[in-house]
């Protein structure tokens, strides 16, 4: 896949993560490849996104190599438990990571239904 | 899966990984790079240096900075530049961090008893690369023969012709001796590698030759 994002897909898929954000409750989304390179993001502005996505990407890559020990394809949930925030990682299409931060006091369930409900939107909007 | 280009934010990202066995200065020289380009251009580096290291100070998993600088056709260059992991153990990780990789500089072990590593991971590179159905040609990538100062302390070291027969005398890349610790030829190595992997990313997306102009630090 070769990647020139134009401004418009940039700015659709900043809409739909704005989406998680203003329905689904989450404080911060973002969207990379799994090679690391930050597609957009969008939330709040203090968290480095560039390293954000290069870290997610790798520990994408690290569960999986872990699930294939283990004789498992990937898993499907990938998910992070803090103090004052949670992070969930899902792809939502082969080269692609959804990165997403939500308060612990947000239900799980609830944000996964969310990000399910995005995840054609997405690949329609990158062609993938 | 390659450099993106975002048109909404102006920039064009690319990768760089450094490769070469354990131990032969490829952190040492993105530490180097860091240091001096944090020196040079203060606020104006984007992102912190990211190591993962094990106890041993090896590099586990890899490190990692973004360096935004110079314009390419009206757009805001930044580099990725990453590690890999050199122990031969850690094969998995050094695969994935070559995922997406647009330009790469090998670090090669100018120490006699390190003849064998260099050709070795050489060798581990070519079978990566085609993991992702990529060969070298398809890279754009330099040499670096590093610790060359290591000849003052008496240290026997390997001839240049020898690390360039041993390695590059099929591709005949641009390559260079350097000492990372020292700082001597890193930026020489990064300027060139940044310059090759550009003009070959342009290419591919672009369909331009991309003859533009570009320098980094020192």
């Amino acid at each position: 896949m070769s990647f020139v994002l134009k401004e418009e897909q940039v700015e659709n898929l900043e809409k739909i993560l704005n989406k998680i954000i203003d329905e689904g409750g989450a404080t911060y989304a973002l969207l990379t490849d799994t090679g690391g390179n930050l597609l957009c993001k969008v939330g709040e502005n203090s968290i480095d996104g560039t390293s954000l996505a290069v870290l997610s990407a790798a520990n994408y890559a690290a569960t999986k190599e872990i699930a294939s020990l283990i004789g498992e394809k990937e898993f499907s949930l990938l998910f992070h438990r803090g103090q004052t925030e949670n992070i969930h990682f899902t792809r939502v299409a082969p080269d692609i990571l959804l990165i997403v931060l939500f308060k612990p006091y947000l239900s799980l369930g609830l944000l996964r239904l969310k990000v399910n409900s995005v995840k054609n939107e997405i690949k329609d909007i990158l062609k993938v | 899966m390659m450099a993106i280009i975002n048109l909404r934010e102006g920039i064009i990202q690319v990768k760089i990984v450094y490769y070469g066995p354990g131990r032969s200065g490829k952190t040492t020289n993105l530490v180097y790079t860091y240091n001096k380009l944090k020196e040079r251009i203060k606020n104006k580096l984007s992102s912190k240096l990211i190591t993962i290291n094990t106890k041993g100070e090896r590099t586990l998993f890899f490190d990692f900075f973004p360096i935004g600088l110079g314009k390419i056709k009206g757009l805001d260059l930044k580099l990725q530049l990453y590690t890999t992991p050199g122990q031969i153990i850690y094969n998995s990780t050094r695969k994935l961090v070559l995922k997406g990789v647009d330009g790469i500089v090998f670090v090669a072990d100018s120490l006699s008893s390190r003849r064998e590593a260099n050709i070795e991971s050489f060798k581990n590179l070519q079978e990566n690369l085609s993991y992702y159905n990529l060969s070298l040609s398809e890279v754009a990538m330099v040499f670096q023969w590093n610790k060359r100062d290591l000849a003052e302390e008496g240290i026997p070291i390997l001839d240049i012709e020898v690390l360039e027969k041993d390695l590059n005398s099929e591709l005949n890349l641009p390559s260079f001796p350097a000492s990372a610790l020292r700082g001597d030829n890193v930026f020489k190595t990064l300027n060139v590698a940044a310059k090759i992997t550009v003009k070959s990313v342009i290419r591919k997306l672009l369909g331009s030759n991309g003859d533009e102009k570009m320098a980094i630090g020192g």
